[in-house]
């Protein structure tokens, strides 16, 4: 790439990093590489993500995330977790069915008893 | 090149179990669709903002336009654009369907964008039949997996390409090196409805109270 094309992707760069092509150059190769790596791990923490936030909402009503899929996965509801996440938080009238069809699914549910954070006094 | 036609052939039979095109001469936008001025999201407080999936700023929902239409003071900002008429589906209706291999949380009058379909033109009406689950603000139909006969109508917008991504690939010491350029087609298509899920069993804020008052 020439070096207009370069100093345009060092934007925001620290010190020399911008303005000086040989160091340019290499701060721009070594962001392109973490761009193409990230592309991928961004998959992985997306999912992460949902996942914590599923948790959090399945606590809630007293189940907790494992025993909440598996209940999902015996009733053939093939919702994914980016849905799952978003439910959660915007429409919890919805989600509540769920953890309730959940529950019923997989007995186990019904008795889980999720103990309550300790908070640091 | 053989290849290609094959694995071409067996999208188009994947994606039309799932949804279907069909070609239509162009025709004038639906208004309902497009009459939700654009002043009105500043003044009202919306409870939901999507997080991951980009779309247009929220038409506000009916209850809301039902307050906003009492109060006498936003009635002065409403001079400028056209009588709001109420929308002909069921307040909070929203429904998750599965398009290009992935879900999409989906309101009708709004916009998403999904991986290109393709054979579909400009201003094509689609039928996408995978729906996993229906809510509106009072009840919610869940799907096992899919919600039978229910179905989402969708118009295309427009087919087109996402932002450039670069690919780079370098390996150090070994001199080794390469640049991509790449842009991912895309579809953009506006939801105009979802129908055909009253029939299913569904699932009512007086069971979830119920369900509440038995386990406590």
């Amino acid at each position: 790439m020439n070096k207009d094309k370069i100093f345009k992707l060092a934007k925001g760069f620290r010190g020399r990093a911008k303005n000086c092509i040989r160091i340019a150059r290499e701060r721009v190769e070594k962001a392109l590489q973490y761009s193409y790596r990230d592309r991928r791990n961004k998959k992985r923490d997306m999912r992460s993500l949902w996942i914590q936030r599923i948790n959090a909402g399945t606590r809630q009503h007293g189940v907790n995330y494992g025993n909440f899929m598996h209940g999902l996965m015996k009733e053939n509801i093939q919702l994914n977790r980016k849905v799952l996440s978003e439910l959660s938080m915007h429409e919890p009238y919805s989600f509540k069915a769920l953890v309730d069809i959940s529950k019923n699914a997989f007995p186990g549910n019904k008795n889980v008893v999720i103990p309550p954070r300790k908070v640091a006094v | 090149m053989a290849s290609a036609a094959a694995s071409l052939s067996t999208i188009c039979t994947s994606l039309a179990t799932h949804c279907s095109i069909s070609h239509h001469n162009p025709k004038t936008p639906f208004l309902h669709s497009t009459s939700f001025p654009f002043s009105r999201t500043h003044s009202l407080s919306l409870s939901f903002q999507p997080t991951l999936s980009p779309r247009l700023p929220l038409p506000p929902k009916s209850s809301d336009t039902a307050e906003a239409l009492s109060d006498p003071q936003s009635a002065t900002q409403l001079v400028q654009s056209p009588p709001l008429q109420p929308p002909s589906w069921e307040p909070g209706l929203f429904a998750v369907v599965m398009v290009g291999g992935r879900q999409y949380i989906v309101h009708p009058g709004r916009w998403i964008t999904i991986q290109r379909l393709k054979g579909a033109k400009a201003n094509d009406k689609i039928a996408l039949h995978r729906v996993l689950l229906v809510g509106t603000d009072t009840s919610c139909y869940i799907g096992r997996p899919v919600v039978t006969n229910a179905v989402v109508y969708a118009t295309v917008e427009e087919q087109g390409l996402d932002d450039k991504v670069i690919v780079f690939k370098y390996k150090k010491k070994k001199k080794y090196r390469r640049t991509i350029g790449h842009r991912q087609p895309n579809t953009r298509i506006r939801i105009n409805s979802i129908m055909g899920y009253q029939n299913y069993p569904k699932v009512t804020m007086d069971d979830i109270k119920d369900e509440e008052d038995k386990d406590s």
